[in-house]
C-alpha cells in the first residue's frame, strides 16, 4: 500500500522532468542540464548536433560560473576584513 | 501554468529555508555565548590561568566556522572536472599480494587471539589498577586509540587481528540469512550502545569487568557470525568490525582486487559513479533494489571494484555516530558538561537518564539536522535525485569529520600513554613496576584545533569531489553543498568548543 503510495509520488515527480536521456533514462529538468549531462556521462554517444550544443552549454555554464565566482570573492573579502575587524576590536 | 506555480512555490520555499536558516543561526549564537558566559563563571579563575587563548571563546570558535565556509566557496573555485578526477583517481600499486598477503593475515590472526587471551586472563588475574593493567592499556590505548589512529592514517588491520573473525572463519557458518531490510542499523546501534558502556560503566577503571566484557564480546560476535555467516555479520552487525571499516576507508593504504594500492588519504570515499550504477538503490522501492543497493563502486579508471561504504540510510547513521560519539565524549569530560549534568540531576533526575536523554537526543539531532541538509538541498538544485540519494551520497565524507575529531581527542592520551603501552606489551605477565606517563608540552593540545579543522577541509574537498559526479552542471554541484557546509560548520563549532574547555577527569584510565 505505502509501496504503490511511493511509486505514484515519484512518478508525479518524475513527469515534470521530462527530459530524459535516452542512453541512462535519467529525467532532468531543463533541455540544458540533459544536454550537460550526455556531455559529461556519455561523451561516446554523441552526435555532432549533441556535441556543439553541449559546447555551446559548457561555455554559457562557464560564464554562469564566473559570476559566481565574483559574488564568492566578495564574501571572502568581507569575511577577511568583518574578521580582521573583530580581532582588531576583541583580541588584546 | 503549473510549472509557474510551481517555480513560484519554491521561491517561496527557498524564502522561507533562508530565513528559517538565519533564525537558526541567530539562536545558535545566542546559546553559544549564553553558554560560554555561564560556563566562564562556573569555571572562574582556576581556568583563567590555564586558559591559553587570548581571543574570547566565541571569536575562536566563530573563526574556525568561517573558516569552514571559506574552504567551502574556494573549493568552489576549482572547477576543473579533469583536475578533481585527477585527484581523487590517483592510484599506485605497491605489491601484487599474493604471498605477502597470506603471511600477514596468518601474523595478524594469531596475534590478534594471543591478545585477546592476554587481555581476558591479564584483566581478570593481574594488577586491578586501570593504568598498569595490560587489559586497560591495551584495549583503550592501543586498540581505541593507537589501531584506530592507524587505521585512517595507514590502513586497517583490524580484518585481519579480528578475533572473532578468526575462530567463526575455522566453524560451519550461514545457517540464517542475514535480513537485508535491516542494513547497517544493527551496526549503528551497536556502535553507540558500546560508546554508551565505555562512558557509563566501569570498563575503562576496572580491568576484571572489561575483561568479562570483551570475552563475552567475542563470544557473541562468533556465534553471531556462525548464525548468518562471517561476510554478512562483520559487515552489518559487528559494531567494532564496523567501526574499523568506515575509519579504514579514509585511509591511504588498501587492498584493491588482490593488490595492495595506495591512494591520496581519504580519496577514496569518492565512490559515487553516475556512469556503472544508481547511487542509492532505493529511488525505486521494491525488494530487488536493495540487493542493487549492496552495489560495487570502481573509484578510479583501473576497472577494479569494491564494496562500496555507504549504501543505505543505516550507513549514514553509522558515519552521524562516528562523528556523535566523540563530540558527546568530549562533552560529559570537560568541566561544564560534568557541571550540566549534575545540575540538570540535581533537580531529581536519575543521572543516568540525563546522559541517556543527552546521548540519544544528541545523536538525533546530529543525525536529524544532516538529512535536513540534504531535503534543502534536494529543494534549492533542480535534480530529479532524492534527498535520500543525497543524504547516501554525501554521507562519506562524515567519516573523514569524525577522524580529524579522532586525531584531536586521543592524540595527546596515545602519546602520553605510549611508554605504558610499549611497557605492557614487552612484559605481558607482570606489571610495570614504574609505569611512565609522558607529560607533553602545551603546543600538542594547539595541535588539536589543527585536526579538527584539518578534518573538515579534507571532508569539503571529497563533497566536492562526489558533487561533481552526483550533477551535470557544475554550478548545481557548488549550490548543493551549501545545505551541507553549514551543517558541516555546526559541528565544526561544537567540536571547537569542546576542545577549549577544561577537561574534569581524564577521559580514561582516570
Amino acid at each position: 500500500m505505502t509501496d504503490t503510495h511511493v511509486a505514484d509520488t515519484d512518478d508525479d515527480r518524475a513527469e515534470r522532468a521530462d527530459h530524459v536521456c535516452a542512453d541512462c533514462g535519467r529525467r532532468f529538468y531543463t533541455e540544458d542540464l540533459l544536454v550537460l549531462h550526455r556531455g559529461v556521462t556519455h561523451p561516446e554517444a554523441l552526435d555532432a548536433a549533441e556535441r556543439d550544443a553541449y559546447r555551446e552549454a559548457y561555455a554559457a555554464e562557464e560564464r554562469a560560473i564566473r559570476s559566481f565566482r565574483l559574488r564568492a570573492l566578495g564574501i571572502l573579502v568581507l569575511l577577511y576584513f568583518g574578521f580582521l575587524f573583530l580581532y582588531v576590536i576583541y583580541a588584546s | 501554468m503549473p510549472r509557474e506555480r510551481s517555480a513560484r512555490e519554491s521561491v517561496t520555499a527557498r524564502w522561507t529555508v533562508r530565513a528559517a536558516t538565519l533564525g537558526l543561526a541567530l539562536v545558535g549564537a545566542l546559546l553559544l555565548a549564553r553558554g560560554v558566559a555561564a560556563s566562564n563563571a562556573a569555571v572562574g579563575l582556576s581556568e583563567a590561568s590555564r586558559d591559553a587563548l587570548a581571543i574570547p571563546r566565541w571569536l575562536y570558535v566563530a573563526t574556525g566556522g568561517a573558516a569552514i565556509g571559506a574552504s567551502a566557496l574556494l573549493a568552489g573555485f576549482v572547477t576543473d572536472r579533469g583536475f578533481v578526477e585527477r585527484v581523487h583517481g590517483w592510484r599506485r600499486d605497491l605489491s601484487a599480494g599474493g604471498r605477502g598477503r597470506t603471511l600477514a593475515t596468518a601474523v595478524g590472526a594469531i596475534v590478534g587471539l594471543v591478545l585477546l587471551a592476554l587481555v581476558v586472563y591479564r584483566g581478570i588475574a593481574g594488577p586491578q589498577l586501570s593504568t598498569i593493567n595490560f587489559a586497560v592499556v591495551v584495549v583503550f590505548a592501543g586498540g581505541r586509540a593507537g589501531l584506530t589512529m592507524a587505521a585512517y592514517a595507514v590502513g586497517n588491520a583490524w580484518p585481519a587481528l579480528n578475533p572473532a573473525r578468526t575462530l567463526s572463519s575455522r566453524l560451519p557458518n550461514g545457517f540464517l540469512t542475514y535480513p537485508d531490510r535491516l542494513g547497517r542499523w544493527p551496526a549503528a546501534a551497536g556502535i553507540l550502545l558500546l560508546v554508551w558502556i565505555e562512558t557509563t560503566t566501569g570498563v575503562t577503571d576496572t580491568p576484571r569487568t572489561l575483561a568479562t566484557f570483551a570475552a563475552a564480546y567475542v563470544a557473541l560476535s562468533v556465534v553471531g557470525a556462525v548464525l548468518v555467516g562471517g561476510d554478512a555479520w562483520f559487515r552489518n552487525v559487528d559494531p567494532v568490525a564496523t567501526f574499523f571499516r568506515f575509519y579504514g576507508r579514509v585511509a591511504p593504504l588498501a587492498w584493491e582486487g588482490g593488490r595492495l594500492r595506495a591512494s591520496l588519504p581519504a580519496m577514496r570515499l569518492v565512490e559515487i559513479d553516475e556512469r556503472s550504477e544508481s547511487v542509492a538503490g532505493q529511488s525505486e522501492p521494491g525488494g530487488d533494489a536493495r540487493t542493487a543497493a549492496e552495489g560495487t563502486a570502481a573509484t578510479d579508471g583501473s576497472g577494479t571494484t569494491r564494496q562500496r561504504l555507504v549504501t543505505g540510510l543505516g550507513d549514514v547513521a553509522v558515519a552521524v555516530a562516528l562523528v556523535w560519539e566523540l563530540t558527546f565524549s568530549g562533552f560529559v569530560t570537560t568541566e561544564q558538561g560534568a557541571a550540566t549534568v549534575r545540575a540538570v540531576a540535581s533537580v531529581g533526575l536519575p543521572p543516568m537518564l540525563v546522559y541517556a536523554a543527552l546521548f540519544l537526543g544528541g545523536f538525533a539531532a546530529f543525525y536529524g539536522a544532516y538529512l535536513t541538509a540534504a531535503h534543502v538541498s534536494v529543494r534549492r538544485v533542480l535534480t530529479t535525485r532524492t534527498p535520500r540519494e543525497l543524504a547516501v551520497a554525501f554521507a562519506p565524507p562524515l567519516v573523514v569529520v569524525a577522524a580529524g575529531y579522532h586525531l584531536a581527542h586521543y592524540f595527546a592520551f596515545f602519546l602520553s600513554l605510549s611508554p605504558s603501552l610499549t611497557a605492557v606489551l614487552a612484559d605481558p605477565l607482570s606489571a610495570p613496576t614504574n609505569p611512565i606517563v609522558l607529560t607533553l608540552p602545551a603546543w600538542v593540545s594547539a595541535l588539536n584545533i589543527a585536526f579538527v579543522l584539518g578534518g573538515h577541509l579534507v571532508a569539503i574537498w571529497v563533497a566536492h569531489s562526489i558533487a561533481y559526479r552526483l550533477f551535470p552542471s557544475r554550478l548545481q554541484a557548488i549550490r548543493s553543498q551549501y545545505p551541507f557546509v553549514f551543517v558541516m560548520i555546526g559541528y565544526t563549532v561544537a567540536s571547537l568548543w569542546l576542545i577549549s574547555l577544561p577537561t574534569a577527569t581524564p577521559a580514561f584510565l582516570g
